[in-house]
């Protein structure tokens, strides 16, 4: 957990993800973020707290380019994120995209919906006939063995219940082979034992590939457990941004602070 | 009630008065006729059990001329509801292919009949062709509004990992809009049916021509052994359809229900 046992991989900067004083808004006197400016490095998990309505996936829809911001600018990779542009494309294989809802095709098998991860690398011919090389068709079974739903292959999406469905879009953008896993609060509805046991499961995809997760949470304690750096969004604005090096919580502003006072500051 | 409601009635009443007036509808002549219709009543009940035979062998041309509108008119409906999606397609391509769609549903399926039989003569090809129209027309609509009330989230989920469109609409669209088509067929099958069987009328084939037959010979115990085999065939393919409902449809929707706190 700690920052500096981060690998950082030759040639690839550091930082991934930058965000310059983003503004959105949804019409011309609401801004659903204001002032934005964040940077995220490789390999780390970043965790964005706050109460519901605070904009905070938002700022995930702006990193996979799903949203535009109305000011300032982000840099993904160096790319301006633009899930319309072509140009973009082959970011977008590249970043996993978990929304709150999951968005798990219901009527398809569990083996199916983690197939859908590796769609842009594989001919759209084939697949349109349901033909995966091998290859893919082996990853996609070890990586559900990994999430443990191998035995649930089969099954249909609507089958499964609220923790298997999390770990079929786990494995969904596992298959992605991922640089960056954006996750909306997929485990908010979960009980603790659950939700510690997805929190693992993405931690230890973070230790195998080089992954740099973005994750959005509404339970702050979540976040100061499995991040590194926390940031806390409050009214669309960026209230506080603290690093996390096992026990200690770092406030780049203030010095050291106490999980106490984030408590106090996030209530 | 407040006198705004009260007047939207007393229109309401004034234009039904007004156009049955116009078009010489007169509660009158319906009691005066009523002793006619019990006649008729009285010699319905006597059937012809020696039809029955013939009847079933009518109605099985039916079921084949349903089966064969049904499945080809929904094979051409699904590609064209995937064109006339809003949320898939521009403008260019949905607009007008809407427009022929309506175009289609403009006519009910007896009037296809009419003009197929000029085209291809009389028989059940041209009561084929009639429920492929119709069949066409209205899967072709309520697909495409089946689809552009799909879930939007796994259509967010897998359009941000970047795959083709034509990825999106295998594995996005059609399956979550599959459980709508499962419906619509089973509904369009039951609906063709009973259509069949009264394209007879018009010289397309199937059960419909017998029961027009013995109804212009007065014959009405004889059309009703024809009737009674249509209204046991439907009641047979209502009773299928809700076993495949059942298995298919109703569990692939009880997993929608995501919690949502």
């Amino acid at each position: 957990m700690s920052l500096t046992s981060t690998p950082i991989p030759k040639i690839q900067t550091k930082t991934i993800i930058q965000m310059n004083n983003v503004w959105t808004s949804y019409d011309a006197k609401n801004f659903a973020l204001k002032e934005i400016t964040l940077s995220v490095d490789r390999g780390v998990n970043y965790a964005i707290v706050g109460q519901s309505g605070s904009g905070k996936s938002t700022l995930l829809k702006l990193i996979n380019g799903m949203m535009h911001p109305s000011r300032g600018t982000i840099r993904v990779d160096y790319q301006t994120p633009d899930i319309t542009n072509k140009k973009f494309k082959k970011m977008m294989a590249k970043i996993g995209y978990i929304p709150q809802t999951l968005g798990l095709v219901k009527n398809l098998t569990v083996l199916e919906n983690t197939l859908m991860g590796a769609l842009p690398r594989i001919n759209t011919l084939n697949s349109l006939f349901n033909i995966f090389p091998s290859n893919e068709i082996d990853e996609a079974h070890r990586l559900l063995t990994m999430v443990g739903l191998e035995n649930k292959s089969k099954r249909k999406a609507y089958q499964l219940s609220g923790g298997e469905k999390r770990r079929v879009a786990i494995a969904r953008a596992l298959m992605q082979k991922p640089e960056i896993l954006l996750a909306d609060e997929i485990v908010s509805e979960l009980d603790r034992v659950t939700s510690h046991e997805i929190m693992e499961l993405i931690a230890e995809a973070q230790r195998r590939i080089n992954l740099t997760a973005i994750m959005v949470h509404h339970d702050i304690n979540l976040a100061l457990e499995y991040a590194n750096r926390v940031a806390v969004i409050k009214n669309g604005e960026k209230i506080l941004e603290i690093g996390v090096d096992g026990d200690q919580i770092i406030d780049f502003q203030t010095g050291n602070m106490t999980q106490q006072e984030i408590l106090e500051m996030y209530e | 009630m407040n006198p705004k409601n009260n007047l939207i009635i007393g229109i309401i009443v004034a234009v039904v008065i007004a156009a049955s007036i116009n078009i010489d509808a007169n509660p009158v002549n319906f009691v005066d006729g009523f002793p006619k219709l019990i006649k008729i009543a009285e010699e319905m009940t006597q059937v012809d059990p020696n039809l029955f035979h013939i009847a079933f062998s009518a109605m099985f041309e039916t079921i084949q001329m349903a089966i064969i509108g049904t499945v080809v008119g929904v094979a051409i409906a699904l590609p064209l509801s995937i064109l006339a999606a809003r949320n898939l397609n521009s403008k260019w391509v949905y607009a007008p292919l809407r427009a022929l769609l309506a175009a289609i549903r403009t006519f009910p399926s007896i009037l296809w009949a009419i003009l197929f039989v000029i085209i291809v003569g009389l028989g059940p090809f041209a009561g084929v062709l009639a429920i492929i129209m119709y069949t066409i027309g209205f899967v072709a609509k309520l697909q495409y509004e089946a689809i552009e009330a799909i879930d939007s989230d796994p259509v967010d989920a897998i359009s941000s990992i970047g795959v083709s469109k034509l990825q999106l609409i295998r594995y996005v669209v059609i399956p979550e809009s599959a459980s709508h088509l499962l419906s619509q067929i089973l509904y369009m099958f039951d609906y063709n049916v009973r259509q069949t069987s009264i394209l007879g009328l018009v010289g397309a084939g199937g059960i419909g021509y017998y029961i027009i037959n013995y109804i212009q010979f007065f014959e009405y115990g004889k059309a009703t052994v024809f009737m009674l085999v249509v209204l046991i065939v439907v009641l047979v393919i209502d009773l299928i359809s809700i076993k495949i409902r059942d298995k298919f449809i109703i569990k692939s929707q009880r997993g929608m229900e995501m919690k949502i706190k």
